[in-house]
């Protein structure tokens, strides 16, 4: 993960600086100037605002779909493949074609939306959840925990993460893993998202924490009197809040990806359920007759990634001018 | 056995069929329909009369799975070791109905209680270098005899020679089953009188004669290292060096094979033409690629399942070109018969009744490869048209190819769901192949139709046999993409290992819906024993209607095999190996 | 020094045995499935099963297995067996190595080059119209999934199915040694797609690193003294610019090295990526074993060298 961990510290005078602009100028909060610079910020506004239709789309899947007059997402219609069992291309009543069973491809790239967006989002949240906890105890009490912690970093980043998420879901085909706990599918899958991107978000954090422990604030609490929870708590998470946002939104695109790659390769969501990832496989084998089959989702991957990269640099410039672009 | 269905689903999808016939119902809609005219079938090629000499590329996506004959067991394997090796009877290219004497040279003398059989082998037929020497009947009983060496372990060993005397303690050594009594004859001595299914079982490559002094070396090695150092009875051999290795030299895994004359092979001892001088196998690389070069390019041919896109390209541009072979197998959905909802027999004829067997088969490429199934011995095997054909068995359940649901809810109901879908709570779990994910989802969506709450996993061929649908203790529902090739044209090569409820095995079973009906198990038994062919193909067809009756398994799919020559390729196919291309009489223009 | 180099290979040697520990227990313990059965599953008799299971040392302990496995790596390099292919693990890996290293040097030969020089033309020109074009560009990269990609690319411009019939399509890999010309043109394709990401994540580095090194005393220092502008851009900022890059080239290398899964997928190049996708699907386990630690090694390697190189230039890391 090529995402520089410096660009990311609270570093002396970063959002602080304009609270010391002089006499008769009202200060604004950090979020109030996180938000104005946010705002002038077009890009990323108009990046938020497709992330934004993409939800509303993942919700209202079948009101779309019904609106748009297509058939849903599973209906198969051996009539529209020709005698071979070849898909008929994009026409009239199928703006996207239709697969080899004759399943609408709009309809599916639609359907599609959710499982792209519940993954990424909520394997990144839960990634980000069990980072933050891990990162926070290591960096606050050091000791065991710290080297515990980096020690099963390492291991964690010696093994690469498609095979490692390959063999995952290999390992949770069919019957599903601890014991049934985590099923094949869409459980699996954010398992594996969760597994392996805790350790980055846990990396990244022990530094913040490592960093701001030294800082006056905390020794100022801690000469009050106050407990390390009330430290950890008071002080240290609320600082850590928009680092994290921005890391955890910079990790969202490359989950989808993620989950889009697995199902490519066959151990992610499966079928019937409408994966982009998984019509793009379905299409490999024909595609060069059916260019539809493998074109639409691949767009669909494309422009979603690419709002939540966009959102994730507006975010990121929002939060530290000094690495504006 | 499965190793048609493994070949044809292993690469990507299976060609497409020729003719469309009554039983596939109305013609669909967005196509005229396609018709046989121009495509080549084994059953009618020219079995003489072609150019000496040349060499043939070969194309094929797969790799072998094994070329040691004592342990080949597939499709594209026997292509290389029924041109190289001689077992004491084979079939011609035209025909699946009787093997012809190969090595042997007449026919068997069986005696009259069916347990002697007693076969004469060819005299002046020699081992190619560096072994050289006659081939003797002790190298007949030493092929067989190895087959129950656990460092060899051929798969089909217990199945059809366990009838042999001493053949349950046998590891490899001689046993009292197999006596050679002069140095062309040898004889086999059964407990039971299973002569016809020992008889059938020589026209397998492990009866294919192996020099004991050659291979005992290698045979003692774990696993067993001989068909890296093969040598050869047949018109051709893999090329080797000096002290008769191929690994590495005729047979680069992965990568291709060389097959040369065996020097020492006579002409006037073989039915063989053998034409051409060399065949170049190079293996892997994209099947759309594959199949385009062959189609346009020169002196290749495609031995492999070919792809759906170069079915349809070869029909419209290269018809000429290709072959479509009835009789590869079948393919059929195993229910599993013994828990769960499915071992109510209603609830079988429901699903039978509600699945769209031509959509099934559309999604295998179209009625081209394959014609709807109706019952379960499947076309050129012997009982097919007693057990009713292409129509099949005139019950309601089958009538109706493109499905029926009115039917399939009548007897959803008569299976205790009175309102006509299924009301449980089990969610089923169904494996299917990920070489068939059309079929697949096409009977998962079948069975949401009918009610149930379904779990589809797709995983590798292999591995949904080995792991899932072959191991009992798994309790998978369903297993929609289960599919035979029978060893030899008889009934019971179709019908026994997989529906006989005796042979479940708890790993590697081939009774993958754990059928078990006394009665049928009972017919069974005792179809094995008859020795007249009229006789077992009347019972083995009785046994295939009380399948039926019994709906044990949803069929969806006869499969038809396509094959792909270059024009100036004069391909023969062999009928009974799926139509794949025989070496031995293809030749170039 | 040499203190710390030893350390830190020490430490990569336990790594890489936890590393193997972490993916035996996985598919030893993990639902994947019995190896005797699997191997079996073509030979289908329950005795035979017996018999490979002793083979296989499958009736012994976990712990067992894993410490006669180690040793096996250790003593003889003996990676193991894979029944499903009929071949030893160790011979299978060297065998498509050398597919996965043509593509992988080829990629980031790519990468690195065109990274550079996007990235320093877009931060001498910040926020001209070249520079938001690049890095739009970039970016739209980054986002498309490589297999996505590759499949457009064969579409359009592969020799046997493309519109425009340029470069040689997916399957036409062979090795170095058979046909070089033949080797290269059909990694043309493959190259472009496993670089385009890489390049576009170097491109918005090099611009970010070089930005914050052209804003520094030292450049404003080297353009008083009189030098042209391109000495102060090549001779003096890209020097510091780059250190994050090496870092980060090396690491990648060391990753793609364990195979570039899905780029050898789409274009059917004969690597470890796609040995490992193969045995994978097939619960081949023995391979995996062999190929995850293959891939960790490179990766482990990778990192050794980078710590080691940064010790080097900084002291103080030595004694962390």
């Amino acid at each position: 993960m090529s995402v520089g961990a410096a660009e990311l510290l609270p570093s002396a005078g970063g959002g602080l600086d304009f609270l010391d602009a002089g006499d008769g100028i009202a200060a604004r909060s950090p979020l109030q100037l996180f938000w104005q610079r946010f705002r002038r910020d077009r890009v990323a506004l108009a990046s938020l605002a497709f992330i934004a239709f993409l939800i509303v789309l993942a919700i209202a899947a079948p009101l779309v779909v019904r609106a748009l007059g297509l058939p849903g997402p599973n209906v198969e219609n051996p009539n529209l493949t020709n005698a071979f069992g070849s898909p008929l291309g994009p026409s009239a009543a199928h703006p996207f074609g239709v697969d080899q069973l004759g399943q609408d491809v709009m309809s599916r790239v639609i359907y599609g939306t959710r499982v792209s967006l519940v993954v990424g989002i909520l394997g990144t949240a839960i990634a980000t959840a069990v980072g933050l906890v891990t990162g926070v105890l290591a960096g606050f009490y050091r000791g065991w925990v710290d080297t515990l912690l980096s020690r099963l970093t390492d291991v964690f980043l010696s093994i690469p993460i498609l095979l490692l998420g390959l063999g995952l879901g290999a390992a949770c085909e069919v019957r599903g893993c601890v014991k049934g706990l985590i099923q094949p599918g869409l459980g699996s899958v954010i398992f594996i998202i969760a597994l392996a991107n805790w350790t980055y978000v846990a990396r990244i954090v022990r530094g913040l924490v490592l960093s701001l422990r030294e800082r006056e604030f905390v020794e100022a609490s801690r000469a009050l009197g106050a407990s390390n929870a009330r430290i950890m708590f008071r002080e240290v998470l609320p600082n850590l809040a928009a680092p994290v946002i921005v890391y955890s939104s910079l990790l969202i695109p490359a989950n989808i990806l993620f989950e889009a790659a697995l199902s490519f390769l066959g151990v992610g969501i499966r079928p019937p359920t409408a994966s982009w990832g998984e019509m793009i496989a379905q299409a490999t084998p024909i595609f060069a007759t059916a260019w539809w089959y493998m074109t639409f989702p691949g767009i669909a991957l494309l422009l979603t990634v690419l709002a939540f990269n966009l959102l994730g640099d507006g975010l990121q410039d929002a939060l530290n001018p000094r690495t504006a672009r | 056995m499965t190793r048609k269905m493994r070949m044809a689903a292993l690469a990507v999808l299976a060609a497409a069929c020729a003719t469309a016939l009554a039983a596939c119902g109305s013609s669909s809609t967005s196509s005229s329909s396609v018709s046989a005219n121009g495509i080549q079938s084994p059953k009618t090629q020219a079995q003489s009369g072609g150019k000496r000499g040349g060499t043939l590329t070969v194309l094929n996506h797969e790799d072998f799975e094994n070329i040691d004959p004592g342990l080949a067991y597939f499709t594209i394997d026997y292509e290389a070791v029924y041109a190289t090796q001689r077992p004491l009877f084979s079939y011609r290219p035209n025909t699946f109905a009787q093997a012809s004497p190969d090595l042997a040279s007449e026919p068997a003398e069986v005696s009259s209680d069916g347990k002697t059989i007693t076969v004469h082998i060819r005299h002046g037929v020699h081992f190619s270098p560096p072994v050289n020497r006659e081939v003797t009947s002790a190298d007949v009983a030493y092929a067989i005899e190895r087959g129950a060496n656990p460092n060899v372990a051929n798969p089909y060993f217990e199945s059809y020679f366990s009838s042999l005397e001493g053949s349950a303690n046998a590891k490899g050594g001689p046993f009292p089953g197999i006596t050679t009594p002069d140095k062309y004859t040898i004889v086999f001595h059964l407990e039971k009188p299973t002569a016809a299914i020992v008889l059938d079982a020589l026209a397998l490559p492990l009866s294919a004669p192996v020099p004991e002094e050659y291979a005992k070396r290698y045979d003692a090695r774990k696993p067993s290292e001989y068909g890296d150092y093969q040598v050869a009875s047949g018109p051709y051999m893999f090329k080797n060096n000096s002290e008769g290795k191929v690994l590495g030299i005729g047979y680069q895994p992965g990568k291709s094979a060389t097959l040369v004359r065996n020097p020492n092979w006579n002409a006037s001892t073989d039915f063989r033409p053998a034409y051409l001088d060399e065949i170049n196998i190079q293996i892997g690389g994209d099947t759309n690629v594959i199949g385009r070069q062959v189609l346009e390019g020169s002196n290749m041919i495609q031995n492999d399942p070919v792809a759906k896109a170069i079915v349809q390209l070869a029909y419209e541009k290269f018809r000429s070109q290709l072959e479509i072979s009835p009789g590869a197998g079948t393919r059929y959905i195993a229910v599993n018969n013994k828990q769960g909802p499915f071992s109510n027999l209603d609830a079988r004829k429901a699903f039978w009744a509600a699945l769209n067997r031509v959509a099934m088969n559309k999604a295998a490429g179209g009625s081209l490869v394959a014609d709807v199934q109706t019952h379960f011995i499947y076309p050129e095997i012997p009982g097919f048209e007693d057990a009713g054909g292409l129509q099949g068995p005139k019950v309601d359940y089958n009538e109706h190819p493109e499905g029926n649901m009115a039917i399939a809810e009548k007897y959803m109901r008569l299976a205790g769901y009175p309102s006509g879908k299924y009301s449980g709570s089990k969610t089923l779990a169904l494996v299917g192949s990920t070489a068939h994910t059309g079929e697949a989802e096409i009977a998962d969506s079948t069975l949401r139709g009918l009610g149930f709450k379904t779990k589809l996993s797709l995983v590798d061929q292999s591995v949904m046999y080995a792991k899932y649908c072959g191991v009992p203790a798994e309790e998978i529902d369903v297993c929609p993409n289960v599919g035979w090739g029978a060893d030899f044209p008889d009934g019971q090569a179709v019908l026994d290992v997989t529906f006989n409820g005796n042979k479940i095995i708890p790993s590697g079973s081939n009774n993958w819906g754990q059928v078990n009906d006394p009665t049928i198990n009972a017919a069974m038994e005792k179809a094995e024993l008859l020795t007249s062919r009229e006789a077992r193909e009347k019972a083995w067809a009785a046994i295939d209607d009380e399948l039926v009756a019994d709906a044990a398994a949803v069929p969806y799919a006869f499969v038809k095999e396509a094959q792909i020559e270059s024009k100036d390729v004069a391909g023969v196919g062999d009928l009974w190996n799926s139509g794949s291309w025989d070496y031995s009489f293809t030749s170039l223009k | 020094m040499l203190r710390y180099i030893i350390r830190r290979v020490l430490w990569g040697v336990v790594l890489l045995i936890l590393v193997s520990a972490l993916t035996f227990v996985l598919f030893r313990v993990l639902p994947t499935g019995d190896p005797a059965r699997l191997r079996a599953g073509r030979v289908a008799s329950p005795r035979v099963i017996a018999e490979i299971r002793v083979d296989l040392g499958l009736n012994r302990s976990l712990l067992e297995q894993f410490w006669l496995y180690m040793k096996g790596i250790f003593m003889h390099f003996d990676l193991g067996y894979s029944y499903y292919s009929n071949a030893s693990v160790k011979g299978l890996i060297a065998d498509r190595l050398p597919a996965t290293i043509s593509l992988t040097l080829g990629a980031s030969v790519v990468w690195l080059l065109s990274g550079l020089a996007v990235g320093i033309v877009s931060a001498v020109r910040r926020r001209s119209a070249l520079d938001r074009g690049a890095m739009g560009t970039a970016l739209l990269f980054i986002s498309a999934p490589e297999y996505w990609l590759g499949l457009i690319v064969l579409y359009l411009f592969a020799s046997d199915i493309g519109q425009i019939r340029v470069f040689p399509g997916a399957g036409s890999y062979v090795p170095l040694s058979s046909d070089p010309w033949k080797w290269f043109t059909s990694l043309i394709l493959p190259w472009l797609v496993l670089a385009a990401t890489n390049s576009a994540i170097y491109a918005r580095l090099i611009r970010g690193s070089m930005t914050e090194v052209m804003g520094e005393d030292y450049i404003r220092t080297a353009r008083a003294k009189g030098l042209s502008e391109r000495r102060v851009i090549l001779r003096h900022g890209l020097r510091s610019a780059v250190n994050p890059v090496m870092t980060i080239l090396a690491l990648d290398v060391g990753v793609l090295l364990g195979g570039a899964i899905l780029v050898e997928n789409v274009f059917e190049i004969p690597g470890i990526g796609l040995l490992n996708y193969q045995a994978i699907t097939h619960s081949d386990f023995p391979i995996v074993q062999g190929t995850v630690l293959a891939g960790a090694l490179f990766i482990i390697v990778a990192n050794i060298l980078v710590d080691i190189a940064y010790a080097y230039l900084d002291p103080r890391v030595r004694f962390q």
